[in-house]
């Protein structure tokens, strides 16, 4: 255990020397939710929420988008470990695989906690955001949405051999899973396709979680559903990387 | 400390380590000698259990490594042919978590870091960020993470590649000392034959996967040395009678034990070719002759790297 915490905490020092990716991370969807905030007031509102202000969509829905721009943050975290030529120096170290690619996990958990955390923060302090669900319920549909992009930059981390396949599929990956989760706009004024589909993204569950204790005020209970379904995402996703994944793969990275 | 028996390993139809046998013992220096390609860095990379070999078995401190490599990495110490240093982090922070995960905690981390840093020199820069350190100290820096927990058994994979001379001198300073003061067992892999002569190491000549020789320098020199005399001409060298051997366009290497009487008998049997002649090197017997007589073939670092064909 105390490997993993070391390795965990070695991530953490690396961060704190270079944190402008997370801070970006932070930054742009405070300043999307000024600009689409009475976007989504018309939206929600035509949608039967009569007394919404727009930021119950806003504020979540930055939170989905700009969180799965992070989901690539494990992978590139052992990408990086070739770059700086000390990946197989940590795999000739006591920690095992498990160790280091659990250790690996810890900041980039920790970063999307601390970027949900102080975009729901901002969302109540600068926009007027009111939680008035389940404080638990939001906290548990964070926790399974943080552990399915985390389990999907695992998944990333085990078939890309380039930095750059990490960078795209994180890109690209976030944006078409986003939109079609509803984050760039509420689920119903999406067209009929992209409703179908929706449901396979763990965008969508997270969204739907969120809606529920923002805009219904639900109980716990409530977003069972969602967190039950993004966690066995994350386990199935978790067990297809680790199958998958061969430490003594060379990927291409820079430092 | 170390045995290595009957180790194969391919990549493809490449055989890049093919039956290797290798033992080293405690406090001895263990120099594999080989050019680029010859096999050093996947037979170093068997032995920290990064690379499962075909076939063989390799001990260390006579536990298997393979099938579970976890059992012998307390063990080792593993210094890779490439830079492995974490450039935005301080010296300290770098030996500090190679410390962490052999578990070293607390003040006796503290005194390991002290410690690997006097022995490299590195004191006065433990908290200084990599990247601002010249080359030559990053070098160090990778070498003293290897060091931290003081291993048995201490693989470095051509530790001098880049460094300037002084470094390469403080280099083998320590690894010396290592053998001489802590009984550390060192396979030391080169492919710099000048190297070898100043770890006062055992050589183990490696070539195309293949261990050719082993032992002292001065056996290996004592049995497969040769002296020789080589003449360099403008153009292709006429024919010369004798123990030729010709690898190079314009030189011819004719292999002797009396340079002086060679040179006259080769020089005066030229006839109108002695004005083509351009120069004549006399070639002591040492470890380029081991080389050239295990194996037919000149010695060049480059022959053909692992790493070009994907597998170093």
């Amino acid at each position: 255990m105390s490997r993993i915490w070391s390795i965990g905490r070695h991530d953490l020092r690396v961060l704190r020397r270079d944190p402008a990716f997370l801070v970006i991370m932070i930054a742009m969807p405070l300043v999307m939710m000024l600009f689409f905030k009475n976007t989504f007031r018309l939206s929600l509102r035509a949608a039967g929420y009569a007394q919404a202000s727009g930021v119950e969509q806003a504020v979540p829905g930055g939170v989905v988008m700009f969180s799965s721009f992070l989901m690539g943050n494990m992978a590139f975290s052992v990408f990086r470990e070739h770059g700086y030529g000390t990946w197989d120096r940590l795999r000739a170290s006591r920690a095992s695989t498990g160790e280091l690619l659990a250790g690996k996990c810890i900041v980039p958990i920790a970063t999307l906690a601390v970027q949900t955390i102080v975009l729901f923060l901002a969302g109540a302090a600068f926009f007027g955001l009111r939680v008035r669900g389940s404080l638990a319920g939001l906290f548990l549909v964070s926790v399974a949405y943080w552990c399915c992009l985390t389990a999907i930059g695992l998944v990333l981390l085990a078939i890309c051999r380039t930095i750059q396949q990490v960078n795209a599929a994180a890109n690209v990956g976030g944006m078409v899973l986003s939109g079609l989760g509803g984050a760039f706009t509420p689920i119903s004024d999406l067209p009929g396709w992209a409703r179908t589909i929706a449901p396979g993204t763990p965008h969508y569950w997270a969204m739907r979680g969120y809606r529920s204790i923002l805009l219904d005020n639900a109980s716990i209970g409530a977003v069972l559903l969602p967190s039950m379904v993004l966690l066995v995402v994350s386990a199935l996703l978790a067990g297809f990387a680790v199958y998958r994944f061969d430490a003594g793969d060379r990927k291409l990275s820079f430092a | 400390m170390l045995g290595v028996e009957a180790v194969r390993k391919c990549y493809g139809s490449h055989q890049a380590l093919d039956g290797v046998d290798l033992t080293v013992e405690r406090g001895e220096i263990c120099a594999l000698l080989g050019p680029n390609g010859a096999g050093k860095t996947t037979l170093v990379s068997a032995i920290a259990g990064l690379r499962r070999p075909d076939s063989g078995t390799i001990t260390v401190d006579q536990r298997p490594v393979w099938p579970n490599p976890r059992s012998t990495r307390a063990l080792l110490g593993l210094a890779p042919q490439d830079l492995g240093v974490y450039l935005v982090l301080s010296v300290r922070e770098n030996l500090a978590l190679f410390g962490e995960l052999a578990g070293i905690k607390g003040q006796a981390l503290v005194r390991a870091i002290a410690d690997v840093a006097e022995n490299l020199e590195l004191t006065d820069m433990l908290d200084r960020q990599a990247r601002h350190l010249s080359g030559g100290e990053q070098r160090r820096v990778h070498t003293a993470m290897a060091l931290i927990h003081r291993p048995k058994l201490l693989l470095l994979d051509e530790p001098t590649t880049g460094v300037d001379v002084a470094t390469r001198g403080r280099l083998l300073d320590t690894v010396r000392r290592l053998a001489t003061n802590d009984g550390c067992a060192v396979v030391y892999s080169t492919h710099y034959l000048a190297e070898v002569a100043g770890l006062g190491a055992t050589v183990v000549i490696m070539d195309r996967g293949r261990v050719l020789a082993r032992g002292s320098l001065d056996s290996l020199i004592r049995q497969h040395g040769t002296a020789a005399v080589e003449f360099v001409f403008d153009g292709p060298p006429p024919a010369i009678n004798g123990n030729v051997t010709i690898d190079d366009p314009n030189r011819v290497r004719v292999a002797t034990t009396e340079p002086a009487a060679t040179v006259a008998n080769v020089v005066s049997a030229l006839g109108s070719e002695s004005v083509r002649l351009r120069a004549i090197d006399i070639v002591q017997a040492d470890l380029e002759s081991v080389f050239l007589t295990l194996t037919g073939r000149r010695y060049r670092a480059d022959y053909e790297t692992e790493a070009s064909r994907g597998d170093a």
